[in-house]
């Protein structure tokens, strides 16, 4: 059964037709062509999905674009526009934190998530910020030391 | 196959005359009936009967006090929702904040895991250890039952086709005793689905006999396990070694773990015993939790 619904995508109002039970990341790779959201578990466990849903992190792959009905969505391609994504974009690339990259878009959700509410973190806030992400290269310590070095470069801009 | 509708309410009163005609599953948070209606990558689940997504109503999100002090938390509220909130038992808290990764928290909701009736689930223990009820509302009417009576077996809750659940109300909180006690036992610290999770907590009167002890263990059988009738072996009396031996032995007959059951009896086991005997000390802090070195699980401890 097919609804209309209406949401804002990284800050633009969008609307369409479709199943309200197809996963937000299916509607957003498909219908939005935001291929920077990957899947990786289907399960919500793996973070490699993640988006924002009014401003909180969630996986996209359990959430049906029902649910998004007149909420507020923001992906990696909105989130890396803004000038705190394009601080931890960076500074992930400086940090040397990618190496296959599929984890990389959830990791900067997760990040940017984390240094909104927490501006300063150590490292076990930082490891417990990405607790939910998967990574099977990297081993996480270059992606926690490129957290810091984001929060760091970022200094007040995390505090707006 | 005949596609089946997909309702949308928007506010509560509208989703419960929608509950009263048509016999729908309520989707909030998703993140157990998706993944257990999911097909594969890019495709729709599928769902065997209508589905309401009841995600965003706002009379589903609130934590408040009511007049009689107990905390009554919103179907909808995810469990990031009730980590972060000091309203939320103590015990509760713990639960919610350490189930499953961040993003998933941030849309898993406790109606919703109540409602999945899994026996390793995160949040009835701590419901059950504090009495919690559900609140069932329907266009009939409200009515409110015992998380633990309303969670009948394995996935298996006592709901009628027409009611929806709106509330969880917790009478208690850590303020009602002097010492508790939570821990879940998983694979990883993050992300661990429950290997088994032992929920206690006790108060003392002035003369050092138990007012009130309680435990309540997930993942050790069918449902989330209580019992008063062991608790009672301690109550009213000054705790001694041989008595905490008897209240573990008659909470051992109390448990049915199926898988690793000699782990899961161990570490259940290990759990009472140093909450009680800590809890005797009488120590200045409230928490009383595993430290390092002291292995519930029946590990080989490290040398200090």
């Amino acid at each position: 059964m097919e609804t209309r619904i209406c949401f804002r995508l990284n800050g633009k109002g969008v609307a369409l037709t479709t199943d309200p039970l197809r996963r937000l990341i299916d509607v957003l790779r498909e219908d939005f062509d935001c291929k920077g959201v990957k899947e990786g578990c289907s399960e919500g466990e793996c973070g490699a999905c993640s988006v924002l849903f009014n401003g909180k992190m969630v996986t996209s792959c359990i959430i049906p674009i029902g649910a998004a009905d007149g909420q507020e969505i923001m992906t990696i391609e909105g989130v890396s526009a803004t000038e705190k994504g394009k601080i931890i974009v960076d500074a992930f690339a400086d940090g040397g934190a990618v190496q296959c990259g599929y984890c990389i878009p959830g990791m900067v959700i997760a990040a940017y998530y984390l240094l909104s509410n927490n501006p300063d973190p150590t490292d076990d806030e930082i490891r417990l910020g990405i607790s939910g992400n998967i990574c099977r290269c990297t081993g996480y310590d270059l992606i926690v030391e490129s957290i810091h070095l984001a929060a760091k470069r970022g200094g007040a801009i995390w505090k707006s | 196959m005949e596609e089946l509708k997909c309702y949308m309410p928007k506010t509560l009163k509208e989703a419960l005359e929608i509950k009263a005609k048509v016999d729908v599953i309520p989707l909030a948070g998703g993140s157990d009936l998706m993944v257990s209606h999911k097909r594969t990558m890019g495709l729709t689940p599928v769902f065997e009967k209508p589905v309401m997504i009841i995600r965003n109503l706002p009379e589903l999100k609130r934590i408040y006090r009511n007049d009689k002090g107990e905390c009554c938390i919103g179907a909808g509220c995810t469990s990031e929702e009730i980590a972060e909130n000091t309203l939320c038992p103590w015990h509760l808290r713990q639960a919610a904040s350490r189930m499953g990764a961040i993003g998933l928290r941030n849309s898993a909701t406790i109606a919703g895991n109540i409602a999945n009736a899994s026996p390793k689930g995160d949040t009835p223990g701590p419901l059950y250890l504090l009495d919690a009820r559900v609140k069932l509302s329907s266009v009939r009417g409200d009515r409110e039952e015992l998380v633990s009576d309303f969670i009948v077996k394995f996935r298996q809750i006592d709901l009628q086709p027409d009611e929806l659940i709106t509330e969880i109300i917790v009478p208690y909180s850590e303020d009602d005793f002097d010492y508790i006690f939570w821990h879940k036992v998983g694979t990883r610290k993050a992300n661990a689905i429950s290997k088994i999770t032992v929920s206690q907590a006790i108060k003392f009167n002035k003369d050092d006999t138990v007012a009130d002890y309680r435990v309540s263990a997930t993942a050790t059988g069918a449902k989330t396990n209580r019992s008063r009738d062991v608790e009672n072996i301690i109550i009213g009396k000054k705790i001694t070694p041989e008595l905490t031996e008897q209240v573990i032995e008659a909470f051992d007959k109390v448990i049915s773990p199926r898988a690793m059951p000699e782990f899961r009896r161990e570490a259940t086991r290990r759990m009472i015993r140093r909450f009680l005997s800590e809890s005797a000390k009488r120590p200045k802090g409230k928490v009383i939790d595993t430290y390092e070195g002291y292995s519930v699980t029946g590990a080989p401890t490290p040398r200090s």
